[in-house]
């Protein structure tokens, strides 16, 4: 069986996974340096025991690495996201509705923020990174079931913020 | 409604009596809105190429930098190992020496387990064993000293240069680089030197340097000299007497233009350093000067 030490393996998991491990942290902790040394970290942490860690095997061990690194350590920070304004004949729109859909940003941005983490951080791979359940429970070590009550809790949550129920 | 059909309908697995229920229901506007917001949202950008390269520079050097060690199990092993080795040696040499030594201008008197007495003169050193003592009464010697010995089994001392034998009398031995001289003083002792065995009865003694062998008279019943705080030459080269005034008294001793082949005999004190000088220098009408622990003997002539 090969394992993850070849350099053609390695960097193809590198490519494919650095992305997710940095959005994964930061969904957690709204920290963006610790998320990129986090990425670093459970890396050098793969390479380092690459003889071990089976290629099916290693993206659960990045994650798993990521996510001990601050395990308990650092205190979530606001999470900031940006917008990716689609870019639909905006300029035709009323100012009345410009203004009405910034105000909705920003209870959208309020009420995530307000989320736990761990539902956070789903919904967030979910919409953004477009990770299936079974994936995000891969990452978080749990099931399936799980992620599936996380994501309902999330929107839930999410709706009774920004309606104010 | 099914259990978490909120995350069942973004997956599209709900029925069609479900999702016809829930697009019904208030809440799916408010639901759809969250959905359209939060698909434009964006996650902070992610340098991939940077990441990379900054990969690549911190695995090589934690290549070289990350060796993890137990240093408190490294000391555990060296001090498990250094004790096995103070043990070990320990019993090694409590079976095997037992070393009694001299330094200059100092002298010391042994008593050896079956009470037999050895005075080592100074600068000397004797070993023997001590477990071993009742079945072989062996002695190393280096340097000098004078043996008292109770009577019994076989009593041996060796040196370098030939080993003395005896069953119990008091004999002197001296072995200091090419100079042997055994001094029997009572009893018998047996000499053997090159594979030449010489019988040495009481009230005489051999001496043998350069390899030749020249017999001669002592004292019957007596020590040597040097028990006494003397040191007595017959015919014994002047460096050899020299060397015995530097053991006497721990100093350094020179010469400037003296023939130190000479042959001298006479007597120096041991314990009366000016008056030592006096008796080597005054028969030979040398001068001597004497300045902290360094001696020089000098002919008159020169300055």
């Amino acid at each position: 069986m090969d394992n993850v030490c070849e350099e053609a393996v390695f960097s193809n998991l590198f490519r494919t996974h650095s992305k997710t491990v940095y959005n994964y942290i930061y969904y957690k902790f709204g920290n963006q340096e610790k998320a990129y040394d986090a990425v670093q970290e459970a890396f050098v942490k793969l390479w380092e025991n690459c003889a071990k860690v089976s290629p099916d095997k290693a993206k659960s061990y990045v994650y798993t690495v990521a996510n001990n690194l601050y395990l308990n350590v650092i205190k979530a920070e606001k999470v900031r996201l940006k917008y990716a304004g689609r870019q639909k004949n905006t300029s035709y729109e009323s100012p009345e509705f410009l203004m009405e859909e910034k105000e909705y940003k920003e209870k959208l941005d309020r009420a995530l923020d307000s989320l736990p983490e761990n539902q956070r951080t789903t919904f967030l791979l979910n919409r953004i990174d477009g990770k299936k359940y079974a994936e995000i429970a891969e990452m978080e070590g749990v099931s399936v079931k799980a992620i599936e009550k996380r994501m309902h809790l999330a929107l839930k949550a999410l709706r009774a913020q920004i309606d104010g129920i | 409604m099914q259990e978490n059909y909120l995350a069942k309908w973004l997956n599209n697995e709900l029925s069609e009596e479900e999702l016809k229920e829930f697009k019904s229901s208030e809440e799916y506007a408010s639901y759809q809105r969250i959905l359209a917001a939060s698909d434009q949202l964006e996650a902070p950008e992610f340098d991939l190429d940077m990441a990379w390269k900054d990969f690549h520079e911190r695995s090589t050097t934690d290549d070289t930098k990350v060796i993890r060690m137990r240093p408190f199990q490294k000391m555990l092993r060296i001090a498990a190992a250094v004790s096995v080795l103070f043990v070990i040696s320990y019993f090694y040499f409590n079976s095997l020496n037992e070393t009694i030594s001299t330094q200059y201008a100092q002298r010391e008197t042994v008593i050896l387990p079956d009470a037999s007495e050895v005075i080592l003169n100074a600068g000397s050193e004797i070993s023997y064993s001590k477990k071993k003592w009742d079945q072989q009464r062996n002695i190393v010697l280096e340097g000098e000293a004078f043996f008292k010995v109770a009577k019994g089994k076989k009593f041996t001392v060796a040196t370098a240069a030939g080993t003395v034998t005896v069953l119990g009398t008091q004999f002197n031995v001296e072995h200091r680089d090419g100079f042997f001289e055994v001094s029997c003083y009572e009893g018998l002792v047996s000499v053997s030197y090159n594979e030449v065995e010489t019988q040495l009865p009481a009230g005489s003694s051999i001496v043998i340097f350069n390899g030749t062998i020249v017999e001669d008279e002592v004292a019957k019943n007596q020590s040597p000299s040097w028990v006494n705080d003397e040191s007595s030459f017959k015919s014994i080269p002047f460096k050899f007497v020299l060397n015995e005034l530097e053991r006497q008294y721990d100093i350094e001793v020179s010469t400037q233009g003296i023939d130190t082949v000479q042959l001298f005999t006479g007597t120096f004190s041991n314990t009366n350093l000016n008056l030592a000088l006096e008796s080597i220098s005054a028969p030979y009408q040398i001068k001597v000067k004497l300045k902290g622990n360094q001696v020089l003997f000098y002919a008159e002539e020169t300055p």
